[in-house]
């Protein structure tokens, strides 16, 4: 008997993912793009895992939607919309086609050869404690590279999107 | 609580989502939407079986966090290309965007 938060969640997921890619306004696209993670973030507490969700929540809703409304505005023309243009039906349903192949192979795969699980304990919560000493200790590299690797996707997203500033007078001197 | 298999078939349906963006859609923008929901899916499947296994294993929630930390700086990443080839080219069509081609 599943879970009526359960059901919830994964319908606002599925719905707003759905409406985030067809959604005639990008705009709307990156808001229910947003919706989604939110609901994804709820799934997490429903496995335990809130640390994971206030991350997930501060990062994706906080960080990545607001940075892509931030690239469609940068990008926008024609009085705040992209003309976009119909894609050709054939396209859609073969989209659709392959989609659906795949996700019923890896969902029959993943349940057909996960190992049956002994009954996991009712109520669990992650303990953060436990997360953060890993994280400090045996996983500690792993944080170090992640430091460096957000460093430079800053300097190269910089560089990347840096407009070079023309030469005004070729008078001034150097 | 529902059954791990619930999860699994959550996150399935969420990649089928994601890849049919993927094959159908011509806006760079849509793209990258569709590449952070396919990483969502990924997830989700981390974290449920990390929560499912007895004792529940804190390795899922580790490989997470630095997936989204990961996913978030690929996206930014991908959203200063789309503005550079914006700014090149006048448009994010990705169908357009083909002055490489032989």
């Amino acid at each position: 008997m599943p879970d009526i938060a359960f059901l919830a969640l994964s319908g606002l997921v599925i719905a707003s993912a759905v409406f985030a890619l067809e959604a005639r306004e990008l705009i709307y696209g990156a808001v229910g793009l947003g919706l989604s993670l939110i609901g994804i973030a709820g799934l997490f507490i429903l496995l335990g895992a809130e640390y994971l969700a206030m991350f997930q929540i501060a990062v994706y809703v906080g960080a990545v939607v607001v940075l892509i409304l931030f690239t469609i505005m940068l990008v926008e023309r024609e009085r705040g919309r992209i003309v976009e243009e119909e894609e050709p039906v054939r396209l859609g349903r073969a989209g659709i086609y392959v989609a659906g192949l795949v996700a019923l192979a890896v969902a029959a795969a993943v349940i057909l050869l996960a190992p049956v699980s002994p009954e996991a304990p009712e109520f669990y919560r992650a303990p953060l404690q436990e997360l953060g000493r890993s994280m400090a200790s045996s996983y500690s590299v792993a944080l170090v590279i992640l430091g460096l690797l957000i460093g430079a996707t800053v300097v190269g997203g910089l560089t990347l999107v840096k407009i070079e500033q023309k030469e005004k007078t070729s008078g001034t001197a150097q | 609580m529902e059954p791990l298999s619930s999860y699994i078939i959550l996150s399935s349906a969420l990649l089928g989502v994601g890849i049919y963006g993927l094959v159908s859609k011509r806006n760079a923008i849509r793209l990258l939407i569709s590449v952070e929901l396919i990483v969502n899916a990924a997830n989700i499947n981390f974290v449920a079986f990390a929560r499912y296994s007895n004792p529940p294993i804190l390795t899922g929630w580790n490989v997470v966090f630095y997936s989204i930390a990961a996913a978030a700086m690929e996206a930014t990443v991908g959203l200063a290309l789309i503005l550079v080839a914006f700014r090149l080219n006048g448009t994010i069509d990705v169908r357009k965007l083909n002055r490489l081609r032989g």
